[in-house]
């Protein structure tokens, strides 16, 4: 009569799971680092042939040309399309995305390095704050859905949600920058300022940071309250909850059931939200003059600096796959269907 | 039959509730008046929609949202009028003093967290000092249900079957040694055999208690074995109560004659068992005036169309039908 108790064998499942994730974010990472080659090497007006020729016809000897837009671009603008292409990969492979046009002959990792720090901790801090808000917010809005204020709160939500993160961003400089100039309107830290471990520059650091971060953090604070509302919503129609009222839970229980229940479903969102807030970096960094990925993949465009362009997509792309990878491992720590590979 | 003095008695008088529909407030249960005798089982039996949940619902004043307990009242010896309840008075009750297994018992269950550790939310909640006393607890009445208690408490909800959760959901309602036990529909995810033996083992424990027990069910074959009383609902209504082998072998009212023609194993001949004509009613079609079941009733008369027969209670049996034979009149005060 007895049915034995389904056993799984938990750590494979989730092996499994990560390799998975790998696997495809490495199949998206080569997708991209070859419409980046395509983009460098077959746009019409092709940089790479130009750069040579107008090497050659500086008077440089084929060679030195050769060698000067190899650096240039990481591959060698001669040879066939293949040999091209691997050498490209090749140097991808040693983290050798080639050498800036725009600020010449430094090295496109370094500028992206440089670069990265302006956007990977603004957009986490606002995903994060926003994360909390929304979240905290979605259940008041959900517990409080018949009263005035429940309303008001999911009604900001949906407003928020429509407005596109530029205009927001504008929206925000109107305010803070020119009718009541409390923060500074672009750059990332005040010049004057002497880099370091001191009280000066880090205040000064927080303070730039502030718009971009309430931006950030505005763009997806109405996405998370309604999904959160939503998700409390429908678990407080599960049967389970009731069942825990039933049995004479303490309310504070009821609640952490309730809570944990409706959040884990945002976590796979919460990856997806991360990449898009990457992408909304080009606008914010545009607007608050904010020297980070966005903003460089900006200027490369418009200086058509290629191996710029497509080293920082790559990037982009690069840190929306970790975000997914992470998210994923999250989603799996608090959800043991998915951890026994049941729910996959 | 126990009797014990340390069983409460659970007096359910004039209850009703309604539900908020387009059109209007109905009423799912109208002026039930049923009393639970300290140390009994009693079953309940009704078709779908007949308000079975909704009446056990009340017993922990746990109707929901669009449900409202209109009127009326819930008596449990110890505890007082259970409507009256509210807050943390109320939520100590449920649980610790009224064990309740849910309908849905197979979803009744955290999807999240271990049984185990569900377990312990429960003792922590109701103030459990010795919790490794409890587990204990919980794993023999897990055992004595056919399960591997260890296990189980190891196990998420996910990994368990349907008919395993919904004796974890009887295990809950079980280890807290609560003096009233409500259970609706224990057994649907069971099958014939197992039904049976999850059936006896409630028997076992609400003897070794002295509980007094509320057992809701479709199936009355099932109930049989283990109930002292039964009671029948209709249309919101508790058409007739009574001992368990009265009303079975002497059904009075036409729809628990019905109701037992209906089924084989009862009426004695396969070739014999009818089923019931007609639809049950739901909250929309039932009729406001008259009796609620002239629809499919094969002994309506005219008064049927119009009053609502009276409960009357006669040699311990309650019906409430025009056709039933009125008990020999009692000579009323007046005229003494
Ligand atoms: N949330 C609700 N909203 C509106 N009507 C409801 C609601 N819950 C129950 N009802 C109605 O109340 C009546 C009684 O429902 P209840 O669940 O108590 O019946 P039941 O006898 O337990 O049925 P079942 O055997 O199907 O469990 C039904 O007509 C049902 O449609
Ligand atoms: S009251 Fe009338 S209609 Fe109702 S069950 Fe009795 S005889 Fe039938
Ligand atoms: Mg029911």
């Amino acid at each position: 009569m007895t049915k034995a108790v389904r056993d799984r064998p938990r750590g494979t499942a989730l092996a499994r799971r990560v390799t998975g994730h790998v696997v495809r974010g490495l199949v998206m990472i080569w997708v991209v680092a070859t419409i980046s080659f395509v983009i460098i090497r077959e746009i019409p007006g092709d940089p790479v042939q130009g750069m040579y020729e107008s090497l050659l016809q500086k008077g440089m000897s084929p060679d030195q040309a050769e060698r000067a837009t190899a650096v240039l671009y990481g591959f060698l603008p001669t040879g066939s399309l293949w040999d091209q292409y691997v050498g490209y990969m090749w140097s991808l492979l040693h983290f050798d995305l080639g050498r800036s046009l725009s600020t010449p002959g430094v090295a496109v990792t370094s500028l992206i390095g440089s670069a990265a720090r302006w956007t990977v901790l603004p957009v986490l801090a606002g995903t994060l704050l926003s994360f909390l808000l929304g979240v905290i917010m979605g259940v008041y809005a959900a517990i409080k859905r018949s009263g005035k204020l429940g309303d008001l709160l999911a009604l900001s939500g949906s407003l928020l949600h429509g407005i596109p993160v530029y205009v927001i961003g504008l929206l925000l400089t109107a305010i803070f920058t020119t009718l009541w100039p409390i923060l500074p309107s672009g750059g990332p830290v005040d010049v004057a300022f002497v880099p370091g471990l001191n009280a000066g520059y880090i205040g000064s650091l927080i303070h730039h940071a502030v718009l971009p971060v309430v931006t950030y953090t505005l763009a997806s604070y109405g996405g998370w309250i309604l999904a959160m509302k939503s998700n409390v919503v429908a678990v407080l129609g599960d049967d389970f909850i009731l069942a825990a009222e039933l049995r004479g839970l303490k309310r504070g229980i009821v609640f952490r059931y309730l809570a944990r229940n409706a959040i884990l479903p945002l976590f796979t969102i919460l990856a997806l939200s991360i990449g898009m807030l990457f992408g909304g970096s080009i606008f914010i960094e545009e607007i608050f003059n904010y020297p980070g990925l966005g903003l460089l993949l900006v200027n490369s465009i418009s200086t058509r600096d290629y191996a710029l362009m497509g080293g920082t997509f790559l990037v982009i792309t690069v840190g929306i796959v970790v975000a997914n990878i992470v998210a994923d491992l999250l989603y799996t720590a608090i959800d043991p269907r998915v951890r026994s590979g049941e729910a996959a | 039959m126990t009797r014990d003095s340390a069983a409460p008695e659970v007096r359910i008088r004039d209850l009703t509730v309604v539900y908020k529909t387009p059109a209007g407030e109905l009423p799912a249960v109208s002026g039930v008046s049923l009393t639970l005798n300290p140390g009994t089982i009693t079953g309940v039996v009704g078709e779908s929609g007949s308000g079975k949940s909704t009446l056990a619902l009340s017993l922990l004043n746990a109707v929901q949202p669009p449900g409202r307990i209109a009127a009326g009242s819930v008596e449990i010896d110890g505890l007082g009028d259970v409507l009256h309840l509210g807050g943390e008075d109320l939520r100590r009750t449920r649980g610790r003093k009224v064990g309740y297994v849910f309908q849905a018992a197979q979803s009744s269950l955290n999807p999240l967290k271990t049984i185990g550790k569900q377990l312990l939310d429960l003792g922590r909640s109701h103030d459990v000092d010795d919790l490794r006393a409890l587990v204990a607890d919980a794993k023999a009445l897990l055992a004595r249900m056919g399960l591997d208690g260890a296990r189980v408490l190891d196990s998420h909800q996910h990994e368990l079957s349907g008919g395993m959760r919904q004796r974890v959901g009887i295990m809950l309602a079980l280890v807290l040694n609560a003096q009233v036990v409500v259970l609706d529909e224990p057994t649907t995810a069971l099958d014939m055999i197992t039904q049976a033996t999850i059936l006896r083992i409630i028997r076992e424990v609400h003897e070794e208690r002295a509980l007094t027990t509320l057992v809701i069910t479709h199936d009355v074959g099932a109930v049989a074995e283990v109930a002292d009383d039964l009671a029948v609902m209709y249309g919101g209504r508790v058409v007739e109560h009574g001992p368990i082998t009265e009303v079975l072998g002497t059904p009075r009212h036409p729809y628990t004659q019905g109701l037992i023609r209906a089924i084989p194993r009862l009426s004695g001949d396969i070739s014999l068992a009818r089923a019931l004509p007609g639809r049950p009613p739901t909250l929309g079609t039932l009729p406001v005036a008259g009796c609620v079941f002239r629809e499919r009733c094969d002994k309506r008369m005219e008064i049927c169309e119009t009053v609502e027969p009276e409960t009357v209670t006669h040699d311990g049996r309650t019906v409430a039908c025009h056709a039933v034979g009125r008990p020999a009149p009692v000579k009323r005060r007046e005229y003494a």
